[in-house]
């Protein structure tokens, strides 16, 4: 299984080139495609209404729309749900409701992304392709970084609450084990790793993102940059590439989009200064602006002469 | 002496001897205990952070654990207590008159 993300800045075609390479994937392939883009519009190039979960376009492409508040909501709730039962005993006073307010944390949002990613990856394993159009580059980069700034996160955490549980466990053989009514509440504490519902919480979340991040990095991901040749998509796209490199992301492929006749000379200088920025051979594919496609009856979006897979 | 006396004498010798040794053993784990506890204050401090303007860690990190942190809390609530006589405390816990 493949997984391909679709970056660049707001507007360069994103969405368009996805459903274009997952279209033409699709002629030998199982392909999924997600956007996970809050303003969708994978629906209006495929000219269909799409909802939260998977819905069968052609017989081996689905297409999805990620509900993230939907998403960000139900999560929360289930938090929610586990603090309430966790302090159960606030029942009685009728506290609980107070947890509710959670449910405005920021930050929560790219996390519901990440989430529905890992989720998408780790349940959709019967496709051939996982495709997914990414929102514009500062949130991208940001859910991209998640899962190393959280590892990193989670590795410190883990290392304090060992340490923690480690002096316990001192304290617990010098004093000794307590006498029937005797009450001590530090006797009480978990002194043993797997007794420590932090800690294995803490492991479990790491094992999570571990196996993200080995997705992320590993031979089958591919991160492919949709640019348009103009000096905005050139300075986005090269912060776009220094991030990539810097979260050790494999960009594989260029996409040049909207060429015309005008703007040709202007699409090659584009196209070399981010190869060159680059540093390494990386294949460019150049897509020229369909004008007039909206108007064609007949002709589809997703439709594009120039074929996209053949570099993946 | 009786045989009353003889029994109450013991048992009052096992009960010094047992509060010597646990003074003893309390003495000597007196600091694990207080690092320890530090260590739980810095746990919390880090992950819960953001309520004093501390950097956060990724929010939910912080939302995921905090069903199970009552304790920490409690042990951050309390150096918020206390913390206007830290220096008092350190030296008593390092045994400085």
């Amino acid at each position: 299984m493949k997984v391909i993300f679709y970056t660049g800045k707001g507007g360069v075609g994103k969405s368009t080139m996805a459903a274009a390479t997952a279209f033409q994937l699709s002629k030998n392939n199982r392909v999924l495609i997600t956007s996970l883009d809050p303003a969708h519009n994978l629906g209006d190039i495929f000219g269909v209404t799409l909802k939260d979960k998977k819905t069968k376009f052609a017989d081996n492409l689905f297409l999805s729309e990620v509900d993230l508040q939907k998403r960000s909501r139900e999560y929360l709730e289930r938090e929610v749900d586990v603090l309430t039962r966790t302090y159960s005993y606030l029942h009685a006073l009728n506290l609980t409701n107070y947890f509710n307010v959670l449910k405005y944390s920021p930050g929560i949002e790219e996390y519901a992304l990440l989430t529905c990613i890992e989720e998408t990856i780790r349940n959709d394993n019967d496709f051939d392709y996982l495709i997914f159009d990414t929102p514009p580059t500062g949130l991208t980069l940001r859910f991209l970084a998640l899962p190393r700034v959280t590892i990193t996160w989670i590795e410190r955490l883990m290392q304090i609450r060992r340490q923690i549980l480690d002096k316990r466990h001192t304290i617990q053989k010098v004093r000794g084990t307590l006498k029937e009514g005797e009450i001590n509440p530090e006797i009480k504490l978990k002194y043993d790793e797997r007794d420590d519902d932090v800690l294995n919480r803490l492991k479990a979340l790491d094992e999570n993102y571990q196996s993200l991040n080995r997705v992320l990095q590993g031979e089958d991901c591919s991160v492919i940059l949709v640019f348009n040749p103009d000096l905005l998509a050139l300075r986005e796209s090269e912060r776009l590439i220094e991030g990539l490199r810097d979260l050790g992301l494999p960009l594989r492929l260029l996409i040049d989009n909207k060429v015309t006749k005008e703007n040709e000379d202007t699409a090659g200088e584009v196209e070399k200064m981010l190869v060159r920025y680059f540093g390494k051979d990386i294949p460019v594919k150049r897509v020229e602006l369909a004008a007039t496609i909206a108007c064609q009856l007949g002709r589809c979006l997703y439709e594009i002469p120039e074929d996209l897979v053949s570099a993946l | 002496m009786g045989e009353e006396s003889k029994k109450s004498f013991l048992k009052t010798l096992r009960e010094i001897l047992e509060g010597f040794s646990e003074g003893r053993r309390e003495s000597v784990i007196a600091l694990t205990c207080k690092e320890a506890q530090e260590l739980e204050n810095i746990f919390s401090l880090l992950l819960l952070g953001a309520f004093v303007g501390f950097p956060a860690p990724p929010t939910f990190l912080a939302v995921e654990l905090l069903p199970f942190m009552e304790r920490e809390m409690r042990v951050l609530h309390y150096r918020a207590e206390t913390s206007g006589d830290m220096l008092a405390e350190l030296c008593g816990t390092l045994g400085i008159d």
